[in-house]
């Protein structure tokens, strides 16, 4: 499969400043990209994988530098380039694209404004206006984006993250690059858009016979997408080969682990969770439109986001809302926790009317109704001891402050967490550990509902199983029913025991997990079904339950 | 701890902070340094610096400038530390308040701030304290009314960006009360750019102060750089010091006041802290 190499990267080790957790971010890496293939760069986040892209294009931070090894381009040592030489390759023969779309366009340009300097700045001499045009209007339509005229008018808040990285691919494109590198362009979208970014990305690296280095933490991207893969942890490659061999028989255990935490890779445990028809929350026609008001003389925009929803969970039931960013799904759970005011519908939590209770009576009812949020950054209070996040809860109810804390510190120690955390701040903690936190935060009030809202979308594949796990342990301990919204399709086959599947505010779908993906009954379902990266190597969850059910 | 290491490493933030501490301290010391009155008639008049034992000269009616400039640093402070404290306090309420509420709440408090700004500032001041009469509470609540609204709406802006994040709303789920969740969680998050504006509106108040006082609308009891250099103003062609010196006084004060409050935003916010640190 691979022609002439294209990218080769020699022993490379990156030195971090004095200070950092580790000498050097990224040691003794070697790796080539051919023309003409994907190669896979995987690893959890820290594990020096956007160090290394970056460092091809000499891209690094300031006090980050490249402390041995080489780069070479199409054999050519990037090293002994000059700073106008490098300007021309970036952009030029090798491009990059982002993770988060958003930051890496200018929220004040059009969108065709932003792709032409793309074209204009490597062009010599500068060509016609009309040639520019026709060829961004050429670039937006080969990367799929509807009505390009409209589009090329467009500011970036104006579209949506998938289009955003449409946009971001067709900048990366406009100079027929020799080499892609894709820095976790899917990470930030939801299965259905990483679905066709994927596609596009594998589409155009097809026709162009381009190179492509595409860093993920997702063993299932990897498995659609991949030629050959690369292994990183800690700075080091750990393994390497084709696609087919490292994925079939991976030989690090650190590979296996991996692979392993791929959710709807593993068998689907055993799923009599002794479940009675006990409903202690039932929302009937809950109703939500966000209006906006746009000035004097215009009328205020309407955006139904949840319409006539009717939704129950019984004691102990784990049940999966599934949908695409958009779909009110988080909305939903955020008007059942009461933060955000429905504008019609009646919530029955244990008999009482949880929409009417307002004041003291609303703060009675709160504890046994807790919420983990999806950024588990954007979720603590950056300003206060981890232990007192979680003691506040109880202590706001009258426990004494002895009390709690202690409590706190058992709840950490339960979450896995070491007995110091409680003194310390949440910055000094990993993604995964704070969720953790933030999970423990939510239990200590003793709750019987949880609502976790994206709870484990942000974090990379590897914790998102552990999480997952605890999650899993802790709602047997503690009886919990809960309410997981999630985009995902492997992790609502991982956790609940009835899914939900919702589209534009609307339920389209719901039954038990088996049977939604043994039979999905309605078309939107398939889709997302389909759209669950590496089915091809894991079978999908789908497969998985038919096998078991 | 973090912040006051950095803080310490900004050097005009130091400067800043190095000048206060001497004008802080010539105010503490100044019934030690000049015990006599500063209105006190006690030589000879339009004495030049450094003669008749005037450190600085004397002025028109035989009065000690260097006495009246260290007098006149303790009504400076007073009046520009009291007021700010008197704009923060309605601007963080009223803000706190717009911003938590929203809506209708806000929409009312936010016309009301923009009445108070549409009126220029200093007008708005004279016409009080003509009004309510000069004397240092005057001056003080006149010099506060014009200082609050830029406080009101930075604190606005700062509760609207943080009511609606998780951590907030996490607070709330875990039963905090409406006053605590501010208290605990919206509050201490927005307070740095809060102190900083606060440390600038020190600044400008102690100006406000000076330029009332020098068009004789300060408290006729306390001598106040601004008089000062408003008595002085007719014969600055033949004795120069007598408004030069409490000019300088003004200016030092305002500069370090400045310098600190820069030095305080460096430091203070996270994203200039980080840069500031390399």
């Amino acid at each position: 499969m691979a022609e002439a190499t294209l990218l080769s990267v020699e022993n490379l080790s990156i030195a971090l400043p004095r200070g950092a957790d580790r000498a050097h971010a990224v040691e003794e890496v070697s790796l080539t990209v051919g023309a003409n293939e994907i190669v896979c760069l995987v690893g959890e986040s820290g594990s020096g994988k956007s160090m290394t892209a970056h460092a091809i294009l000499r891209l690094l931070p300031e006090r980050v530098s490249i402390a041995s090894g080489a780069v070479h381009f199409k054999g050519r040592d990037i090293a002994a380039f000059d700073e106008a030489a490098m300007r021309d390759l970036r952009g030029g023969e090798i491009s990059m694209i982002f993770q988060e779309p958003m930051s890496a366009l200018n929220p004040l340009a059009r969108i065709g404004d932003q792709i032409a300097e793309a074209i204009v700045t490597h062009a010599k001499p500068a060509p016609a206006r009309e040639t520019v045009d026709a060829r961004v209007i050429e670039l937006v339509t080969a990367v799929g984006l509807p009505e390009p005229a409209t589009i090329v008018r467009s500011f970036p808040f104006q579209l949506s993250g998938g289009q955003r990285q449409r946009v971001m691919i067709a900048m990366a494109m406009a100079n027929n690059p020799a080499l892609l590198l894709a820095d976790e362009p899917t990470t930030a979208l939801d299965v259905t858009t990483q679905k066709q970014i994927l596609g596009l990305i594998r589409d155009l690296q097809r026709e162009r016979g381009m190179g492509v280095l595409l860093i993920t933490h997702d063993f299932g991207v990897v498995a659609d997408m991949a030629d050959r893969v690369v292994v990183m942890r800690n700075g080091q490659v750990v393994e390497q080969g084709t696609a087919e061999a490292v994925l079939r028989s991976p030989q690090h255990d650190y590979t296996r682990a991996l692979i392993a935490a791929v959710p709807g890779a593993r068998p689907v445990g055993a799923r009599s969770r002794d479940i009675h028809d006990a409903p202690i929350l039932v929302a009937e026609n809950l109703e939500k439109t966000f209006v906006t008001r746009q000035g004097f003389f215009r009328p205020p925009r309407r955006v139904p986001a949840v319409r006539q929803v009717a939704l129950s969970l019984n004691a102990r039931e784990t049940v999966a809302v599934v949908g695409e960013s958009g779909s009110g799904k988080s909305t939903l759970g955020r008007m059942i926790m009461r933060l955000i005011e429905p504008d019609g519908g009646v919530v029955d939590f244990n008999g009482t009317d949880l929409l009417a209770l307002r004041g003291e009576p609303l703060r009675q009812t709160r504890r046994r109704l807790q919420i983990v949020f999806q950024d588990p950054y954007a979720a603590l209070d950056p300003r206060q001891k981890v232990g007192d996040a979680i003691a506040r809860g109880p202590m706001a109810y009258g426990t004494s402050r002895q009390e709690a804390m202690a409590e706190a510190k058992r709840l950490l120690a339960r979450v896995g967490l070491k007995d110091n955390a409680a003194d310390r701040y949440p910055h000094e903690f990993s993604g995964g550990q704070r969720q953790r936190i933030c999970i423990a935060r939510a239990l200590a009030l003793k709750p019987q509902v949880l609502v976790a809202d994206e709870a484990v979308s942000a974090l990379d594949v590897s914790v998102q199983a552990t999480i997952l796990e605890l999650l899993a342990e802790l709602r047997e301990e503690m009886n919990l029913a809960m309410l997981f919204i999630t985009h995902d399709l492997r992790v609502a086959a991982e956790i609940a025991d009835r899914i939900v599947v919702m589209r534009r505010g609307e339920i389209v779908e719901q039954g038990a997990t088996a049977e939604v993906f043994a039979n999905p009954a309605h078309a939107y379902t398939r889709e997302l079904l389909d759209a669950v990266p590496g089915r091809r190597l894991f079978a999908g969850p789908g497969s998985l339950l038919q096998a078991t059910a | 701890m973090d912040t006051i290491r950095a803080f310490s490493r900004h050097p005009s933030g130091m400067i800043g902070l190095a000048i206060l501490l001497v004008v802080l301290v010539l105010a503490v010391l100044a019934p030690v340094l000049y015990p006599e009155d500063p209105w006190e008639m006690v030589g000879r008049p339009f004495a030049p610096p450094l003669t008749d034992g005037f450190l600085l000269g004397s002025d028109t009616l035989g009065r000690d400038v260097a006495a009246g400039i260290i007098h006149g640093t303790r009504v400076s402070l007073t009046i520009g530390v009291t007021s700010t404290l008197a704009a923060v306090l309605i601007g963080v309420l009223i803000g706190a308040m717009a911003g938590y509420w929203g809506g209708r709440v806000d929409d009312f408090l936010m016309r009301v701030t923009e009445l108070f700004q549409t009126i220029p500032g200093f007008i708005l001041a004279i016409l009080l304290v003509a009004t309510l009469g000069p004397s240092l509470v005057n001056v003080i609540v006149a010099i506060s009314v014009v200082s609050w609204p830029p406080l009101a709406r930075l604190t606005r802006a700062e509760f609207l960006r943080l009511r609606g994040r998780e951590f907030v709303q996490a607070a709330a789920c875990q039963g905090e009360t409406p006053l605590q969740v501010v208290l605990r969680h919206i509050l201490p998050n927005a307070i740095s750019p809060i102190i900083v504006t606060g440390s600038l509106t020190i600044a400008s108040a102690i100006l406000i102060e000076s330029a009332l006082s020098f068009m004789g609308l300060g408290d006729p009891n306390a001598m106040s750089w601004g008089f000062m250099v408003g008595a002085a103003r007719t014969v600055i062609r033949q004795a120069w010091w007598m408004s030069v010196f409490p000019g300088i006084a003004i200016l030092l004060t305002v500069l370090a006041i400045n310098l600190l409050g820069e030095g305080l935003n460096d430091t203070l916010n996270p994203r200039n802290a980080r840069s500031g640190r390399h």
